[in-house]
């Protein structure tokens, strides 16, 4: 069979549609550092959505389910391989993303004959302290981007980039926990209004909508949220933070709490 | 190594029936296998001993204690080895015998539980932890019976299920014990095995003492094993380890605490020698 260059632009172009389509409704993953360590958050409605990848590694993203999962046994494959043979300290997320996730999804993506992932995967690493945090967003095209401070992954870049214009304007007043989790519920209902938004819809958002779609969210799905501990003296440094960390930043948001 | 697509449902390799991950998997055998007609003797090879560890219950979970001797033949290889090692935060092994072989045991025990959890999002059961170490030993035997890395381990853990602190010992071929109060390995354990009787039916059954009491009654008995046992190093020049496990993870016995114990054992000791008590 062969292709020519038309036939391939078009290939690839009606991938990307059928992926950014199945994307937009993704609930979007927030990650922060703070002090504490780093923060990931995100509203899910039945299924985990944010997990540990090594010691000092997590990963939350959007997509099929079953890409999603596929991304995250290959990347605690790798980890613990080379944790095992190595040592902890070669386990880097940089290496995690650049050499070994990014090359095999964007084979996926390139070849006519499979599936590509519908898959946009954020990966956070604890570092020492928060500017030395890293955190890479991993597209389903194999394209990866590093980030400090803070990152998103969400169903559409013009989502994407309110977000991250939202959490660029109130990190710095976000070191402590609670703060931290408000500012990226906002920063999550943000993402999730203007993904959910159609492309063409010129009429501008109200800030009362995302703070619709959050409590929408908050009564039909549960807020998650993960912390990989700086400071910990414990061997897993990962968890889920527990309802009753989550319930004082969630209670404004509650319909019928009021 | 495994394509991304390998991983996704229905992808080419993905086995059939399906069967939980194992670290072993993903890394091989942990034990390199010896060419064959190769027999390596004593005169060849030296090995490198940990000698005496000592876990015993105490009445918030598990005390685990070694000197930090480390010796080869006749020769002391290192004084500064650790053989109380932190394998999550629900177990510790106190390794004895080769020194390469349980270093690299704990390693790989570290990382198969660490991978069980996530790839799994549970932790591993006490039992599959248990029989984890059984698997281990049992791999080791072939380099054992060739008279190299022979290794024993007491395997401690705190149990979540019945809320107390559980101590395994094992024989060579990878049998676990579990013992009601104590667990000791490495060359100068026999000789203070008795010892450990004589606390229980004269003092009180260590699971009953207090995490002062059960640290002073394991230096004295490291102590009595440093001066039965040419190759335990006991206490007097280096400060043994010591960690616990209780309901809230591991503990690690600080050094003030350690230099402390260690003072007044070896006060009490001095006053024996010298005929003042």
């Amino acid at each position: 069979m062969a292709f020519t260059p038309y036939d391939w632009n078009q290939a690839v172009q009606q991938r990307m549609d059928y992926i950014e389509e199945r994307l937009r409704d993704g609930s979007p993953v927030v990650a922060l550092s703070l002090p504490d360590g780093v923060l990931m958050v995100t509203v899910h409605r039945t299924q985990r959505k944010l997990f540990e990848i090594y010691d000092r590694l997590m990963f939350g993203g959007i997509g099929n389910q079953s890409d999603l999962e596929a991304a995250r046994m290959a990347a605690i494959d790798f980890a613990h391989r080379e944790g095992y043979q190595r040592s902890p300290d070669d386990v880097t997320a940089h290496r995690l993303v650049g050499s070994v996730l990014s090359p095999a999804i964007k084979r996926a993506f390139a070849d006519p004959f499979s599936a590509p992932f519908v898959f946009r995967g954020l990966f956070a690493e604890l570092g020492d302290f928060p500017a030395a945090d890293q955190f890479f967003t991993l597209n389903y095209d194999g394209e990866f981007r590093r980030e400090t401070l803070y990152a998103v992954a969400a169903g559409a870049s013009e989502a994407e980039n309110r977000m991250l214009a939202l959490l660029h304007a109130h990190v710095d007043q976000a070191t402590r926990r609670e703060a931290a989790l408000r500012l990226a519920l906002e920063a999550w209902a943000v993402g999730r209004l203007h993904a959910r938004r159609a492309p063409d819809d010129e009429e501008a958002a109200r800030p009362s909508d995302a703070a619709a779609v959050l409590q929408d969210a908050l009564a039909t799905g549960t807020l998650e949220a993960a912390l990989l501990e700086r400071h910990s003296r414990r061997e897993s440094r990962f968890r889920l933070l527990a309802r009753a960390e989550l319930e004082p930043a969630v209670a404004d948001y509650r319909r019928g709490a009021e | 190594m495994h394509d991304i697509q390998d991983y996704r449902a229905g992808g080419r390799s993905l086995p059939w029936p399906p069967s939980a991950r194992r670290f072993a998997d993903l890394v091989g055998d942990l034990v390199p296998s010896l060419p064959p007609g190769s027999s390596p003797t004593a005169g060849e090879v030296v090995d490198t001993h940990g000698t005496t560890v000592i876990a015993v219950k105490y009445n918030e979970g598990v005390l685990n204690l070694g000197d930090r001797r480390a010796t080869a033949n006749m020769a002391v290889m290192f004084d500064r080895a650790e053989k109380v090692i932190t394998l999550d935060d629900y177990t510790l092994m106190a390794i004895s015998g080769s020194f390469a072989r349980g270093m690299e045991i704990a390693r790989y025990l570290q990382h198969a539980f660490k991978y069980y959890r996530r790839t799994e999002m549970q932790e591993m059961s006490l039992e599959g932890k248990i029989s984890e170490v059984s698997r281990a030993i049992a791999g080791n035997l072939p380099m054992a019976l060739q008279g190299i890395g022979a290794f024993l381990p007491i395997t401690s853990a705190y149990d979540p299920k019945t809320n107390e602190g559980r101590i395994f010992f094992y024989d060579g071929m990878g049998a676990r014990f579990e013992t009601a109060e104590f667990g000791a390995a490495g060359s100068g354990s026999e000789r203070i095995r008795g010892a450990f009787d004589y606390i229980i039916r004269t003092r009180k059954p260590f699971r009953a003492m207090t995490l002062a009491e059960a640290l002073r009654e394991c230096l004295i008995l490291l102590d009595i094993a440093a001066d039965l046992d040419a190759a335990t190093g006991g206490f007097t020049k280096v400060l043994p380890i010591a960690r616990a496990i209780t309901r809230e993870g591991i503990v690690d016995i600080g050094i003030d605490v350690m230099r402390q114990a260690v003072a007044e054992v070896a006060e009490g000791g001095r006053r024996r020698a010298e005929g003042e008590a």
